[in-house]
C-alpha cells in the first residue's frame, strides 16, 4: 500500500512539470496552503481513520475480550469460525441482499420522479416538468431531512400491528385480514417493510442529484428527439439515463455502501438486533453485538474485516458493471 | 437501547483506540487478589486500611436509579475516614470505562450495571474480605445481606461484584382489576387458564409481549418448569448441561404456555410491537391481565398505568398441583452490580464506599428514594411506604423465604447468541416446542464446547 505522504508527493511532482523545469523553492504562501489543506487532513486521517484500520487487522488475529491488555494471538482462527457461524453468514447474507436491493429500486424510483419533473412535462413548448413539478422535487426530499433514526422509529410505531398508520389505511381499504398483522415481526415481511423505509428515506436525495444532472443536459437534445417522434419514456430510457450515466453509478456505489451498513435504521425498528429470527440482522449489527454485547472483540473485528472486503468488491463490481455498459456509449466525449 | 450510526462510528474508534493502548502497558500491574491499595493501616473501624484525605475515583451507571444514592454513603465515609469519593455518573459503561481499564488505569470504584464480563473479571479485586467484614452497623455483610446475593457475585469461587439492588421477577397484575371481577390470581396453570377464559368472554387477553423483550416470558417459563421439576432443572440449564432444554418439566411448560398461544390468549402481534406499547396494553389499556417482568416495571411504566392500577407482584402459577417447589417460590436477583478494579489506586477507599453502602442507614436511603429493595435486609417497611408494588415484593420474597430461586440471568449469558429472538419467534406463534427447544439446546450445546467460554459452576 502507498503510503499517503508519497502519493502527494507525486501528484505535486508532476503538477510541477516533472522535474524538468529548474528547482524553485516553494513560496511560504504555498507552504502554509498544503499545511493546511494537505498535511493537516492527511494527518488527521492517518491518525484517526489508517492506524485504528492496521490496528483493527491486528486484533482480528487475536481472541481479545475487550479488557485485557495481552490478548492471545489466535492467527486466522476468527475467520475460520466465521464461515462456520450460521448467524453471521445469515447476515452476511442479509447485507448482500440489501446492497442488490435498496439501490436499484432506491434509484430507479428516483430517476422516474427525475425525469417526471424535468423532461416529462407537456409535449408542447420548451422541455420541462409536469404541472407542479417544483414541488413535488421539493416533497421528495422531505424524508432525506429527516435524519434515519427517527425515520426508523416513527416507521416502527406506524407499522405497530394494533394502532399502526400501515394497518389502519389496509383495513380502511376494506382488507380487514391485515388487522394485527405483525409487518415487521413477520419472518417473511420483516425484510421487504424494512426496505420500503429505507428507499423511503433515502430516495429523495438521488431525486435532487439526478434533477441536477439532467438540468445539465443540452435541452437541443431533448428538442431533437421530440422533433423525431421520440415519447417519454423512450426519452428517459435512450437519452437521459446515458446522459446522467455517471451520476447513476456514483449513486449506485454510495446507497450500495449505505445499504451493507443500514445500521441506524435496522437498529430503529429491530432494536437490539432483535427480529424475527434474524431475518433482517445485518453485518453491522452482529458485529455490534459481538463487541458490545458478548464482548468478542477479536471476532467482532474480524466481521468488521469482512464487512470491509464485501463493500471493496461491491465497489469493484459496480465499477466493472458500469465500464461494460458504458463500452457501447463511448460516443460521449470524455470517457472510454 | 438505540445507537446512532456516528455513535457506533465512535465507539468503534473509541475500541480501537483502546486496544492501540494494549502494546505499551502491560507493564507494572497490580498483583491481583493481593493487599488493598490506598496507603492507610487497617483498623477495626477502617478494615482494609483506607488512608485519610485520600480520594476515591467512583464511576457509576446513571441509569434508572441516579448516582445521588452513592454520594449519600460517600458522605458517611468521608465522616468516618476523612475519605473522599468524587462520583462521576457514567451511561455507557462499557464504552467510557474500556479505555481506562485497558490503559491499566481503571477507576477505583465501578457501578458496571450488568456482571463484570469474562475478560474484566481477571482484573478485579476480590471482595470476599469485603462479605467478610462488618458493615457501620456492626453487623458482618454476609450475613446482613439477602441468600444468594454473594453468589450472584462470585465466579469459580472468588467474590468479583456486589450486586446491590434487588430485582423481583413475577408476574404483575391490577389488583383492582381482579377484586372488580372477582378473580383470585391463579396458583396452578389450570387455574390461570379458567382466568384467561373469562378474560376473553370480556374481549381481554391473558398475556401480552413486545419485540424487544419477548425473552421477559422466559423466565415465566423456566419458573414454572423449575417449580415443576425441581432444582436440578435450573442447575443443568445453568451448566450447560446436555439436554437441558428437554427436561420433561421444561417441555410441559413449554407445552402450556403453547396452548395458550393457540387459543388466542396473547395479544396479537406483539412480535412487530415495541415493549413499552406492549406493556401498555397492560398497564393503561388493560387488554391484558398479566405481565412478566422484573420488579423496575412499577416505574418504567408510571406515566402509562391506569389509575388505581394497584400493580401487585404474583409469582408465576405452577405446571400441575403437585410440584417440586412450593408455588410460593419467587425468582429474587440481585443486580446492579459493584466491581473494584485491582489496578485502582484506591482499592481500600472503595471497599470502604461498599461497606458504608451495605449498612443499615444507606440501603434505607436507596430503597426510601428509588422505592427499589437492595439486598441489605430489613430496611423496607410491609407497607412498602405506600407503593402496592414495593409492599407486594417484600410480601412475596418474604413468602419465598430461602427457596427463592438464585441469579436469574447471569447463566444465559455464557451463550453466544441472545435467545430472545427465539422467544420471540415462539411467542408470536412461528414457532413449535420442539423448534423452540432444539434451538435453545443448541446455543446452551455450542457454548459448553466452545473452550474459549470460561465454564461456571454453579450451585444452589
Amino acid at each position: 500500500m502507498n503510503c499517503p505522504g508519497s502519493s502527494a508527493a507525486v501528484v505535486s511532482h508532476r503538477a510541477r512539470g516533472g522535474g524538468r523545469r529548474p528547482r524553485r523553492r516553494p513560496r511560504p504562501g504555498r507552504i502554509a496552503f498544503m499545511a493546511v489543506f494537505l498535511v493537516l487532513p492527511l494527518s488527521v486521517f492517518a491518525v484517526f481513520e489508517v492506524w485504528p484500520y492496521l490496528q483493527a487487522f491486528r486484533l482480528a488475529l487475536t481472541d481479545w475480550g475487550g479488557f485485557s491488555a495481552d490478548p492471545n494471538f489466535v492467527g486466522l482462527e476468527n475467520f475460520r469460525k466465521l464461515f462456520s457461524d450460521g448467524l453471521f453468514l445469515k447476515a452476511l447474507r442479509n447485507s448482500c441482499l440489501l446492497a442488490l436491493v435498496i439501490p436499484t429500486v432506491c434509484l430507479s424510483i428516483a430517476f422516474a420522479i427525475a425525469c417526471l419533473v424535468t423532461t416529462a412535462g407537456p409535449a408542447v413548448g420548451r422541455t420541462r416538468g409536469v404541472r407542479g413539478a417544483g414541488i413535488y422535487r421539493v416533497v421528495s426530499f422531505f424524508p432525506y431531512v429527516v435524519p434515519a433514526i427517527i425515520i426508523g422509529l416513527i416507521w416502527g410505531l406506524a407499522y405497530s400491528p394494533q394502532m399502526g398508520l400501515v394497518n389502519g389505511l389496509l383495513r380502511a381499504l376494506g382488507l380487514d385480514s391485515f388487522e394485527n398483522f405483525p409487518w415487521l415481526g413477520s419472518e417473511s415481511t420483516a425484510m421487504p417493510a424494512a426496505m420500503v423505509v429505507i428507499v423511503w428515506g433515502t430516495t429523495g436525495f438521488y431525486v435532487v442529484l439526478f434533477v441536477a444532472a439532467i438540468k445539465g443536459v443540452p435541452a437541443e437534445i431533448y428538442d431533437s428527439a421530440r422533433v423525431d417522434g421520440a415519447g417519454r419514456l423512450r426519452t428517459a430510457v435512450a437519452i437521459t439515463l446515458p446522459m446522467i450515466l455517471e451520476n447513476v453509478r456514483t449513486g449506485y456505489i454510495y446507497l450500495g455502501l449505505a445499504a451493507l451498513d443500514s445500521f441506524v435504521f435496522m437498529e430503529a425498528l429491530f432494536p437490539q438486533a432483535r427480529s424475527p429470527n434474524y431475518a433482517t440482522l445485518t453485518i453491522t449489527q452482529d458485529l455490534f453485538q459481538t463487541a458490545f454485547e458478548k464482548f468478542r472483540f477479536g471476532y467482532a473485528t474480524a466481521m468488521g474485516i469482512v464487512l470491509a472486503l464485501v463493500t471493496l468488491v461491491y465497489a469493484v463490481i459496480i465499477f466493472s458493471v458500469f465500464r461494460l455498459v458504458r463500452g457501447r456509449e463511448d460516443w460521449k466525449e470524455g470517457t472510454s | 437501547m438505540i445507537q446512532t450510526r456516528s455513535r457506533l462510528a465512535a465507539m468503534l474508534v473509541a475500541a480501537a483506540l483502546a486496544a492501540g493502548l494494549l502494546a505499551g502497558c502491560a507493564e507494572d500491574k497490580e498483583p491481583a487478589g493481593g493487599a488493598s491499595s490506598g496507603g492507610g493501616v487497617a483498623a477495626a473501624d477502617n478494615p482494609f486500611g483506607a488512608a485519610a484525605g485520600s480520594t476515591v475515583d467512583a464511576a457509576i451507571f446513571d441509569g434508572g436509579y441516579s448516582t445521588d444514592y452513592v454520594d449519600f454513603a460517600a458522605a458517611m465515609v468521608k465522616d468516618k475516614l476523612d475519605v473522599t469519593t468524587v462520583v462521576s455518573p457514567v451511561t455507557d459503561v462499557v464504552q467510557e470505562l474500556q479505555p481506562r481499564i485497558v490503559g491499566g488505569d481503571p477507576p477505583d470504584l465501578v457501578d458496571w450495571n450488568q456482571l463484570p464480563p469474562q475478560d474484566l473479571r481477571s482484573q478485579l479485586a476480590p471482595l470476599d474480605d469485603l462479605y467478610a467484614a462488618l458493615n457501620y452497623d456492626g453487623v458482618k455483610i454476609e450475613d446482613a445481606i439477602v441468600a444468594g446475593a454473594k453468589a450472584t457475585g462470585t465466579f469459580n469461587g472468588q467474590a468479583l461484584s456486589v450486586p446491590y439492588v434487588l430485582t423481583l421477577f413475577s408476574l404483575w397484575y391490577s389488583a383492582s382489576l381482579f377484586e372488580e371481577n372477582g378473580w383470585t390470581p391463579p396458583e396452578t396453570w389450570d387455574d390461570m387458564m379458567a382466568i384467561c377464559e373469562e378474560a376473553k368472554a370480556q374481549d381481554k387477553y391473558c398475556f401480552t409481549f413486545g419485540k424487544e423483550a419477548a425473552g421477559y416470558w422466559a423466565w415465566m417459563v423456566l419458573e414454572m418448569a423449575i417449580k415443576e421439576g425441581g432444582k436440578d432443572v435450573y442447575l443443568n440449564l445453568a451448566n450447560l448441561k446436555p439436554d437441558a432444554w428437554r427436561d420433561p418439566a421444561l417441555v410441559g411448560a413449554f407445552e402450556a404456555v403453547k396452548d395458550s398461544i393457540d387459543k388466542g390468549y396473547w395479544v396479537p402481534g406483539g412480535q412487530g410491537t415495541q415493549f413499552t406499547v406492549a406493556q401498555a396494553q397492560w398497564s393503561q389499556q388493560q387488554e391484558a391481565l398479566f405481565y412478566f417482568s422484573g420488579s423496575w416495571i412499577e416505574a418504567e411504566m408510571a406515566d402509562a398505568t391506569a389509575e388505581g392500577f394497584e400493580m401487585t407482584a404474583w409469582p408465576a402459577p405452577t405446571l400441575t398441583s403437585n410440584p417440586a417447589l412450593p408455588f410460593e417460590t419467587v425468582q429474587l436477583s440481585a443486580g446492579e452490580n459493584y466491581i473494584v478494579p485491582a489496578a485502582g489506586k484506591n482499592t481500600a477507599g472503595a471497599k470502604e464506599v461498599l461497606r458504608a453502602m451495605l449498612s443499615k442507614e444507606a440501603a434505607t436511603n436507596f430503597s426510601k428514594t428509588r422505592m427499589a429493595p437492595t439486598i441489605v435486609k430489613d430496611t423496607v417497611p410491609a407497607d412498602g411506604w405506600g407503593s402496592t408494588a414495593l409492599a407486594s415484593i417484600m410480601a412475596r420474597a418474604e413468602a419465598s423465604g430461602d427457596t427463592a430461586l438464585p441469579y436469574t440471568l447471569g447463566w444465559s449469558d455464557q451463550y453466544n447468541m441472545d435467545p430472545s429472538v427465539i422467544w420471540g419467534s415462539f411467542l408470536g406463534g412461528e414457532m413449535s416446542v420442539e423448534d423452540a427447544i432444539s434451538q435453545l439446546q443448541a446455543l446452551s450445546d455450542e457454548a459448553a464446547a466452545d473452550p474459549s467460554i470460561e465454564k461456571m459452576a454453579y450451585e444452589w
